[in-house]
């Protein structure tokens, strides 16, 4: 009898239960653009692409970095995994590389000369441009494509240029003779230069139209004060002019620093780092290392090196820019 | 206007001609300037292989000719000297094809990314000060720096040389340019039209796609413009990360720098190519460029 109202009895339960997780089911389902509305669900939701997407890109290569630092790995050794542990003697490899020291100076003195000088030339053509005269759109717009080309295409323009047989040699053979010409990837100094010239022309643009429009959005009172009272361009530039556009080059110092401390397309198509290592880049040497030479362990001891320079370097010169953008 | 007759009466017409002679002077000088490479690099494009290296050189070529273009396209060809030596490569049109498809995508992938995630930071300030930090320090790194590890991470899960993975990467470190201009376009929307809505009843998302996306939609598009620029420029990781098969323009304009010579003519063809789109669309975007380069720190 037990067994058979048991019998009797289950399906019926049963048949319950199944009814009560469809009701749950239909609820959820019913919740779920709530649940989705809800605020803490709805930000996270948003942002969770980004995440996705850089966990992707940097965590494991982040992982990987630093397991390739400490061991000894090429990939000629086979797998990447059996790869013996060197402890830190990538890192005093690095030390104690003369080349590293030498790229890194290379870098640094080509990201300041550059720069300085497009902060300078930006600035005068943007005093320059700030007054009126026929033909002035046209001229600011003619100014601006430079940066908008892509950086192999200037490296190789700029390498026809400074050719042998090139126009800039014929223009140093007609002002100064024969002697005037210059086997410009021949030697180390001359291809910086070229380098460098390289880089300005492609970036004073920037700093030109950071300064063209702060100066364009200037107002004009303090400075229509100051010419009654008598002061000379000089001082109105000084003490007017340039405290009030100084955070805007502030910003463009910071970004351009640390774009120039990256470059590698310039010197790759102009030069390839030659004669030998003299015109090598961080980027460069870093490229070579790795990529030419197959040392992956070494340059991953670079690669950590650098990450922590520039992300303190940064962290330090960004952070009155963040205070400012929040 | 009694300050300004004080101001021009401080000057002295002859001089102010003077000033103003040397004005001019200067602005065409340095017009000049930034034309000439440009200029140079058109002209070598239409000069055949004799006038690549003469000396002195020619401004304008002597015997102008297409050949630079055309061999680009058909290497086959029998089109003189030019096309003979380009034969050892292979036409552009594939990586042309390769930037087409690489470069929409990885556009779309990473302004839509970013946009939604700018939402979050302009609107919740989700992840305080620090998540936005942490996606502009990705693109202040050395690219080449994150493409030692990634490409063991790339080996591993067979990305090298495919479309996916190149498209991946390009989304990823535009991601910053993206967050930061959405953010500003975002914070430049007032609170108050979304939140009118919202006592209205209507769900966040549908505020976030029939308010605000509608209000900013020029403001992406110019951020959408820029990235393309960004990516259609991009060298070194397209140099890393693609061997044969995936190849980019810029990638395949420094193939002719190699082993086998220099072609200038046909180089400069495609360097003229290669460059006219992205020019064209920095005009249309010329308003937002500081706003971009600036990661939206300044704004205009």
């Amino acid at each position: 009898m037990g067994t058979r109202g048991g019998a009797l009895k289950a399906p019926s339960s049963q048949k319950l239960r199944g009814e009560e997780i469809m009701r749950k089911l239909v609820m959820i389902f019913k919740g779920f653009p709530q649940f989705l509305s809800h605020e803490k669900v709805f930000k996270n939701l948003l942002v969770l692409p980004m995440q996705l997407l850089l966990n992707f890109l940097l965590m494991p290569p982040f992982a990987i970095v630093i397991y390739l630092a400490f061991v000894n790995w090429q990939p000629i050794f086979g797998g990447w995994t059996e790869a013996p542990f060197v402890g830190v003697s990538n890192f005093i490899r690095l030390f104690s590389e003369a080349r590293f020291y030498e790229a890194l100076g290379r870098t640094l003195v080509i990201a300041i000369v550059a720069v300085a000088l497009e902060f300078l030339l930006g600035l005068g053509l943007a005093v320059l441009f700030s007054r009126p005269f026929l033909g002035r759109r046209i001229c600011t717009s003619v100014i601006l494509y430079p940066m908008m080309l892509p950086w192999v295409v200037v490296g190789f323009t700029f390498y026809l240029l400074f050719l042998d047989h090139g126009p800039v040699n014929y223009v140093l053979s007609s002002l100064f003779g024969p002697a005037g010409m210059i086997s410009w990837f021949r030697n180390p100094v001359p291809a910086i230069t070229a380098i460098i010239i390289g880089d300005i022309w492609q970036w004073t643009p920037f700093m030109f139209l950071i300064f063209y429009s702060a100066l364009g959005a200037l107002p004009k009172d303090p400075k229509e004060a100051a010419m009654t009272l008598g002061a000379n361009a000089w001082q109105i530039f000084r003490y007017i002019t340039f405290p009030m556009i100084k955070p805007v080059a502030y910003v463009g110092l910071v970004i351009r620093a640390l774009e120039c401390f990256k470059i590698f397309d310039l010197v790759y198509i102009m030069t390839g780092g030659g004669p030998g290592v003299s015109t090598e880049t961080l980027s460069l040497y870093i490229y070579r290392v790795a990529f030419k030479y197959g040392q992956l362990s070494y340059a991953a001891a670079v690669a950590i090196i650098v990450l922590l320079g520039i992300a303190l370097v940064t962290r330090i010169a960004v952070r009155p820019l963040l205070k400012e953008a929040a | 206007m009694k300050r300004k007759d004080i101001a021009v009466m401080a000057r002295s017409p002859v001089i102010s001609v003077a000033l103003r002679i040397l004005h001019r002077f200067t602005v065409l000088l340095v017009v000049g300037i930034f034309i000439i490479p440009a200029v140079w690099l058109l002209s070598i494009s239409f000069k055949p292989p004799t006038e690549w290296q003469v000396f002195p050189p020619n401004l304008i070529p002597r015997s102008p000719t297409l050949d630079n273009y055309i061999v680009l396209f058909k290497p086959e060809a029998p089109k003189g000297t030019a096309a003979a030596m380009l034969r050892v490569t292979e036409p552009v049109t594939k990586s042309f094809l390769n930037s087409i498809i690489v470069v929409p995508a990885a556009t779309a992938i990473s302004v839509t990314v970013g946009f939604l995630a700018a939402y979050a930071v302009a609107r919740f300030r989700i992840g305080g000060a620090f998540m936005p930090f942490f996606v502009l320090t990705t693109r202040m790194f050395p690219p080449v720096a994150f493409a030692v590890p990634l490409l063991v991470y790339y080996r591993w899960l067979r990305l090298i040389d495919t479309p996916i993975g190149l498209i991946l990467i390009y989304a990823g470190f535009t991601l910053a340019f993206s967050l930061w201009m959405t953010k500003g376009f975002i914070e430049g929307v007032p609170r108050h039209i979304e939140e009118a809505a919202i006592l209205d009843g209507a769900s966040p998302w549908r505020v976030l796609f029939t308010i605000t996306l509608p209000i900013v939609k020029g403001g992406l598009a110019a951020t959408m413009l820029f990235v393309f620029i960004l990516n259609w420029t991009e060298f070194l990781y397209a140099l890393i990360f693609t061997s044969t098969k995936t190849i980019t323009v810029p990638v395949q304009l420094s193939h002719y720098v190699g082993a086998v010579g220099r072609f200038y003519g046909p180089q400069a063809a495609l360097g003229v190519i290669a460059s006219i789109p992205v020019v064209i669309l920095g005009y249309m975007i010329q308003r937002y460029l500081v706003t971009g380069f600036t990661f939206g720190l300044i704004r205009r």
